[in-house]
């Protein structure tokens, strides 16, 4: 790694004073699992880092609301989020999934909010935070005024995002999830600890085999984390039996947009898109 | 099986301590390995070192018109960039290599393969070189360049102008000189009349098998440190072979070897990766250029471009009579070995004598090609080609048993060489348990009765493989033992403890002979100034061969300790305390008694228009594999639901060692198997990472695993022994692919077996090939 | 740019000139002479590298030394016991059980394994799996490893009397 600045703000403001609209090699980091890959390959070479450590603000914790949404402060390490007894009661996809994401060293270091502003398309979490509903809080130059984006907005391309360059992650909120219940299904065509080749997300909200909505995410196999949302609108309303599964893996294969990789190729993730999207449904269904 | 230590470390003939050979004692490493202690070469640092990073080549061939430094040799703290001028001016002729003088140290005139080394950059802190070779510049007039080596066989593309053979080997010397070929060496074996017993064949197979590029990747990169001064080199290294590295240092220098000193601490892995030469001469000719201490230690990504597997097309044609004999087999096979020859050659010849399995055929074919071409060069990988071939000749097997409806197992058996009967190179094979390592295999996979098929998209099958490999021959051990005036026991040998538990076993095998506990015999740590000539760690050859050096060094102690002991008096079969016996002798604790053994077993080469002789290997190793497998057909992933090996390693010295020895083997061809690979794309790899390039954890292990060494004796060996590093890899991966087969009816013939192919072999069976995109 | 940091290591209070640019497991080997957390693969993938900072594993490899100021920070050297160098139980039970080879991967699998029985007492193979799932080992110890920690939190729940 090439030498650069590390700056430690102790205050927002501060912290977002310090960082640069216009200048890619001013980054802020967190927990830095991923930045620090970036850097010690030499694709990314900093100027300056704003360590995000001091910020108390963004290290809320994590909390149930009386409605019981659940809000975690960005800095909250994976670990953290994987371990709670909210998060558990709350969305219980959550710990199950964080169990094979990536390795424990990483997930006590990477934080909420770093993940999510990576903008990684290999990650676990951002499908599941989108069958969730989930949406990220925002602050930006502008000081306190915080906006809100939803976890299906915040990434627009591969290791590319909607924050600014000044913007910084303050907290993951995921609304009550009701009845709903979520399945995430990791294929990995390596190793077991390997990234994944796919991921599909599914939150089904049912009564028996009837589906009064469905959200199903679909990742790693495509350039980024997205909703199949004619998969959705198939299930809305419809009842689950084998032929349907079959009809939304289908329709999966038909609407997913996937990429070769050394993972595999476009044509093989389609089929294993088709497949696990009934797959998880059904886990979903049953669960 | 635990002896109790009592005796103090002393010899003491006649107070019997109990036999050494056979105990499971932990490795005698293993308090500085669990502490954190135990030093390797790539966390080593020496005062005042200076750190050595490389800029490598961005194109698989080409003439190098400029390289600029200038920018590199401008960043604060930059010592020197040194190019091949550079290096010429204190090496000459700075080619290296085992087989072939082709090497250089840094790219000359032109590039041979992406990522060969072009510069290097030595500064003080290491980030200060690293930052200044992303500041060099180099400039190529591309040449077109050939990764196939098949296309690489037809010789319309050349890597080399000239071949260069070391001169090491006399059945490479006719290639010097040889221009307009890749082929560095054709290896050939001729035996009956493989075509007439074709024609007269009630049945011919024929087919094509593959293999991957994949690396060793040791968990500890390569590394060396050279400090030179006018009068010696000290090279501290992670290598398998100081003395190889000696040898080929002095030759680079002009030196004699004594003034060349190779020092080794614990190797992090080796698996054939750390053999012959690898980052010592670049650091010698760095500090020779800069005059201080210089490390070359790589990263985890620079391991792709230093050394991996060949790769192998493997065309094999088999004869089989009414009966269900095999009568014939032509083995046609053809290995990667990418940009410089390395141990090539030797894995071509050496794995060429066994290319028609272990079987009894009385007409057998082989042609052996080691290619030049454009990649990362190859070398010899846990196995020395053995593996590679397997895949071949095993899956073939199957292949034709299946379509002979003849019981895989029972082909097989119908088949085996026996005791007594000739091998294809000529030699009578003798102590090898072919048959009981498949008999132990079928009993353990319960082969009598029916597997249940499975459920749904869920199918079930087995398969099994089974192999053999002639140790590689013929080489040499020497051994120093020396018994201190105290009666403690040291050994100097240079066989390198990588993990695989040697110096536990060289210790068993001292306290068998002089009648000590192991634990209490020190092992001097590797340095050719004080450790005698080993030819290297390697093919399972140790245990054999240094193990020999140091029985006898043993033995001519033991027979000096009796002569002192009837020079001073002793009565003949006095136990008389070693202390008590030095201090008659000498008048106090003082003086030495140095035994000194030398190992290297009889070999007559092959003759070179045949490839036969009579005696090709001292000893004969090998293992059969059976898998079980669930395969899911709708997505094609593979789940192994048991693994079980045997293997023929002689009589086990540490049975606990070997234990972990086969089943860390199967755990590392189960990777090559199932998913290892480096993707190429126009020469480049494009996943030289542990992020893109996966090696199996613990959640591949099998759910079922079972190893085993079966019963065997060698008695040519020292105390029975044979070697068991390399025989538990042979046969996983054909095991494997027979049980899909057998799962789901598709056939794989190219490594790995992963996922997605598995699932396009389905789709295929299924007449609807998946079509690629895009 | 150099800038001191001061923090716990191994139980004693030290301090260390380092630049933002430089990694834990770098400091610790330069500074410290510890080598007991060495970089195999640089990108937190192996293990090789791990230290203990505040109680949590970590890959020293990919943790910006700056941010242990004021940190505690423990290393594979602190499992045996400082002035006996007595080893721990998990330490024991590597031995007994065979678990390595090259020994390279070792420290890392040791405090993994001492984190996973601290948090985890009794812990099923599943549990095992899982949670060293993030550390290679290319000699393939695999199995022993697991036999390892079963003996080592056999070893822990019925300590040897002293």
């Amino acid at each position: 790694m090439t030498p650069f600045e590390l700056l430690e703000p102790a205050s927002l403001a501060e912290a977002i004073a310090l960082l640069d609209p216009e200048d890619s090699s001013v980054r802020p980091i967190a927990g830095g699992t991923a930045l620090m890959l970036m850097m010690k390959a030499g694709v990314f070479r900093p100027r300056r880092l704003v360590s995000l450590r001091k910020l108390a603000s963004l290290n809320s914790g994590i909390a149930i609301g009386k409605n019981g949404a659940l809000s975690i402060g960005a800095m909250t390490p994976l670990a953290a989020v994987e371990r709670s007894a909210e998060v558990a009661r709350a969305a219980p996809v959550i710990p199950r999934m964080m169990r094979r994401l990536s390795n424990i060293r990483v997930r006590n270091v990477a934080t909420i909010g770093g993940n999510l502003a990576h903008g990684d398309p290999h990650m676990d979490l951002p499908p599941v935070l989108i069958a969730l509903s989930a949406e990220v809080g925002v602050v930006g130059p502008d000081g306190t005024a915080e906006r809100r984006v939803a976890i299906e907005d915040l990434v627009t391309g591969y290791f590319e995002t909607v924050l600014a360059k000044n913007e910084l992650v303050s907290e993951l909120r995921i609304p009550p999830q009701g009845g709903s219940r979520a399945v995430y299904i990791k294929v990995t065509t390596g190793s077991a600890e390997d990234w994944p080749a796919l991921g599909i997300a599914v939150a089904l909200e049912a009564e028996g085999a009837m589906v009064k909505s469905a959200r199903v995410v679909i990742s790693a196999a495509t350039e980024r984390a997205t909703r199949l949302k004619g998969v959705e609108r198939l299930l809305a309303g419809t009842s689950i039996d084998e032929k349907m599964l079959a009809r939304a893996g289908d329709a999966a294969a038909d609407e997913a947009e996937c990429i070769s990789d050394v993972r595999g190729s476009a044509a093989y993730k389609r089929e294993l898109t088709r497949v696990h999207v009934g797959r998880a449904l059904r886990q979903a269904l049953n669960s | 099986m635990a002896t109790s230590i009592t005796q103090g470390g002393q010899a003491a003939p006649g107070a019997k301590v109990g036999g050494q050979v056979g105990r499971s004692l932990p490795r005698l490493e293993a308090r500085a390995k669990v502490t954190g202690r135990a030093e390797y070469t790539h966390t080593m640092r020496l005062a005042g070192m200076l750190h050595a990073k490389i800029f490598r080549s961005t194109v698989a061939h080409g003439r190098i018109k400029s390289i600029d430094v200038s920018a590199a040799a401008k960043v604060p703290g930059v010592y020197r960039v040194v190019t091949a001028d550079d290096v010429r001016k204190v090496i000459p002729s700075p080619y290296y290599g085992p087989a072939f003088h082709d090497q250089p140290i840094l790219a000359i005139d032109k590039v041979h393969y992406v990522g060969e080394p072009v510069a290097a950059v030595v500064a003080a802190d290491p980030h200060v070189a690293e930052e200044a070779v992303q500041l060099i510049v180099a400039n190529y007039e591309e040449l077109p360049a050939v990764f196939d080596e098949i296309e690489a066989a037809h010789n319309k593309t050349l890597v080399h102008e000239e071949l260069k053979p070391a001169g090491t080997f006399a059945d490479l010397k006719h290639l010097k000189g040889r221009k307009g070929t890749n082929v560095a060496l054709d290896f050939k074996l001729r035996r009956g009349d493989v075509d007439k017993a074709f024609a007269e064949a009630a049945h011919v197979f024929e087919h094509t098998f593959h293999t991957q590029k994949v690396l060793h990747l040791p968990l500890e990169p390569f590394a060396s440190i050279a400090d030179w001064n006018e009068s010696g080199v000290t090279i501290y290294s992670a290598t398998q072979g100081p003395s190889f590295v000696r040898t080929e240092i002095a030759r680079l220098l002009g030196w004699p070897e004594n003034r060349v000193r190779i020092k080794v601490p614990y190797l992090g892995g080796g698996f054939g990766a750390k053999l012959y030469i690898k980052m010592e001469a670049l650091a010698t000719a760095l500090s020779m250029i800069v005059r201080r201490s210089v490390k070359v230690a790589l990263t985890m990504e620079e391991q792709f471009y230093t050394i991996t597997r060949h790769p192998s097309t493997f065309r094999i044609k088999t004869g089989v009579d009414a009966t269900g004999r095999i009568t014939a087999r032509k083995c046609e096979v053809y290995w990667n070995g990418g940009a410089y020859a390395d141990v090539g050659p030797r894995v071509a010849q050496k794995s060429g004598f066994t290319a028609s399995g272990p079987y009894d055929i009385d007409n057998v074919w082989v042609d052996s090609y080691a290619l030049y071409t454009n990649l990362p060069p190859a070398g010899a990988l846990r196995g020395f080609g053995i593996p590679q071939l397997v895949w071949g000749y095993e899956s073939h097997t199957d292949m034709i048993a299946r379509a002979l409806k003849l019981d895989p197992i029972e082909f097989r058996r119908k088949n085996l060489l026996r005791e007594g009967r000739p091998q294809a190179t000529g030699q009578i094979v003798r102590e090898v348990q072919l048959e009981a390592v498949l008999d132990r295999v079928a009993e353990r996979l319960n082969w009598g009765k029916p597997l249940p098929a499975g459920t749904g998209a869920l199918r079930r099958g087995r398969g099994v493989a089974v192999a053999i490999k002639a140790v590689i021959a013929p080489t040499t051990s020497v051994a120093n033992l020396t018994i201190a005036g105290d009666g403690s026991t040291t050994l100097y040998c240079g066989t390198i403890d990588m993990g695989q538990g040697s110096d536990t076993a060289m210790a068993q095998i001292v306290g068998e002979v002089l009648d000590i506990p192991a634990e209490t015999v020190r092992i001097v740590p590797r340095d050719t100034d004080v450790t005698p000539y080993d030819m290297g760690t390697l093919g399972s050859r140790s245990l054999y061969h240094m193990g020999h050096a140091v029985r006898l060094a043993a033995e001519e102690a033991r027979a000096k300790i009796k002569a002192m002991a009837r020079e001073v008096g002793e009565p003949e079969g006095s136990n008389i305390p070693l202390p008590d016996l030095f201090k008659k002798k000498f008048g106090m604790q003082a003086g030495n008694i140095v035994g000194t053994g030398t190992y290297k077993p009889d070999y007559v080469p092959p003759d070179p228009a045949t490839g036969l002789t009579d005696n090709v290997t001292p000893f004969w190793m090998c293992a059969a594999s059976g898998a079980e497998v669930e395969v899911d057909t709708e997505t094609g992933h593979v789940r192994i639901a048991r693994l079980v090996t045997a293997v023929d390693c002689g009589r086990p010295v540490n049975p606990k060692i070997v234990e972990t020895q086969i089943s860390g083997a199967v755990l590392m061809h189960l990777g090559f198997t199932m998913f290892e690979t480096m993707h190429i794309d126009a020469g480049q790899v494009t996943n030289a990472s542990l992020a893109d390039y996966k090696i199996p954890a613990m959640l591949d292990v099998p759910q079922v695993m079972e190893n085993e060494a079966v019963d065997s004796h060698l008695a040519s060996g020292p105390f029975g022994a044979k070697g068991v590093g390399e025989t538990a890899t042979f046969c996983v991966s054909p095991a494997i692919a027979n049980a899909i087969e057998d799962a789901c009816g598709v056939r794989l013939t190219s490594l790995p077996l992963t996922p997605e192919a598995v699932f396009r072999a389905l789709r295929v069976q299924a007449n609807a090939p998946l079509e690629d995109e895009e | 740019m150099t800038r001191t940091i001061s923090f716990s290591l191994n139980g004693e209070q030290v301090s260390a000139e380092i630049k933002p640019h430089h990694n834990l497991v770098e400091v610790l080997q330069r500074e410290f002479n510890l080598m007991g957390a060495r970089e195999s693969c640089g990108q937190g993938m192996c293990g090789c590298c791990t230290v203990l900072v505040n109680g949590e594993a970590v890959s020293g490899c990919l943790y910006l030394a700056a941010f242990v100021d004021g940190a505690e920070v423990k290393t594979v050297e602190s499992l045996a016991e400082a002035r006996t160098q007595a080893l721990s139980p998990v330490q024991e039970a590597f031995i007994e059980a065979g678990a390595f080879q090259c020994g390279y991967c070792t420290p890392g699998f040791l405090l993994m394994t001492t984190q996973l029985l601290d948090r985890y007492p009794e812990p099923d193979e599943d549990q095992i799996r899982h949670y060293l799932s993030g550390n290679l080992c290319r000699c393939g110890a695999y199995p022993e490893i697991v036999d390892a920690v079963k003996l080592a939190a056999r070893k822990r729940k019925n300590p040897r009397p002293a």
